[in-house]
């Protein structure tokens, strides 16, 4: 029967699913990083989902920091009794 | 029976400063709020959903760095001491104002193929380049994701994928088992874009 919505992950891509992090922290050994990469190759669904976590990771790292506006800053240096 | 060797000291750049604010120079701890009040305000900001509640926890944590700075070992650096406060003070007010209740994000949660992907195609949005993606809406886009993932996530992935503390550091900055930090952080992670593949969606029609 053809599903219509969600269908459950092929069972290597499950395996790759639940690694992935581990995989971009570079915290897998050499084994399971080539079992990923092989599977990669051959899947390009969990390629996209790999690159697309990736590229959220990256753009949390390169957010734009807020500046400390000048009232909080104000407070902050009163911190200490003069 | 052999005896757990001394915890190895961190005496950097702000170690002259701290001893100096110890030994009566109160005056010089304004040198380590401007140092890290932005550090601190941004961190505040991506653990806070309102903004009075990140201004309050920035002053919170210098004042308590500031109140207990003889309690400094120097056993890590002292940024991560800040973070350590800060984190215990974002928590202590969560519990006061909206209780204890945690929300679990389960792992099956992702484990449909359309959720994961979408589709075969990659979107623009991974493949453009970052600088072209990053600007005030998107960080805002994110502050706003962060802030609506349950607290014990979040704290894991902003100190991990944020501010930029290994898995090691975030486990102790939290009283965590290293492995509690890297499933908390899988789970946030895809939390996180999935929330950004919607704002995509949404913002590229």
């Amino acid at each position: 029967m053809k599903s219509t919505g969600n269908k459950p992950l092929p069972g290597k891509c499950l395996a790759v699913f639940k690694k992935i992090s581990l995989y971009l922290d570079g915290e897998l050994e050499s084994q399971s990083c080539r079992e990923i990469r092989k599977h990669m190759e051959e899947c390009s669904r969990c390629k996209t989902c790999l690159t697309m976590l990736q590229r959220t990771l990256e753009i949390c790292r390169h957010l734009t920091p807020h500046e400390v506006p000048e009232h909080v800053q104000k407070r902050l240096h009163q911190i200490v009794p003069s | 029976m052999s005896k757990k060797p001394p915890p190895r000291m961190i005496f950097d750049e702000d170690g002259a400063v701290i001893e100096a604010v110890r030994s009566g120079e109160k005056e010089l701890f304004n040198r380590l709020i401007s140092k890290y009040q932005r550090d601190l305000f941004n961190f505040g900001q991506r653990l806070c959903p309102e903004q009075r509640d990140a201004e309050e926890m920035v002053q919170d944590t210098f004042f308590t760095a500031y109140r207990y700075l003889n309690r400094f070992r120097f056993e890590s650096k002292f940024r991560t001491w800040l973070y350590k406060i800060a984190g215990s003070v974002c928590t202590k007010k969560r519990k006061k104002t909206r209780g204890a209740r945690e929300k679990e994000i389960p792992l099956q949660d992702f484990l449909k193929e359309e959720d994961i992907v979408g589709s075969k195609q990659p979107p623009a949005w991974i493949s453009e380049p970052l600088e072209k993606l990053i600007n005030r809406e998107l960080s805002e886009q994110v502050r706003k994701a962060v802030t609506s993932l349950p607290e014990k996530y979040r704290l894991v992935l902003v100190l991990r994928d944020l501010e930029g503390f290994s898995t090691e550091e975030t486990a102790s900055l939290l009283h965590l088992r290293p492995e509690t930090v890297k499933v908390r952080l899988h789970r946030g992670r895809f939390f996180l874009k999935e929330k950004l593949k919607g704002y995509y969606e949404e913002h590229r029609k």
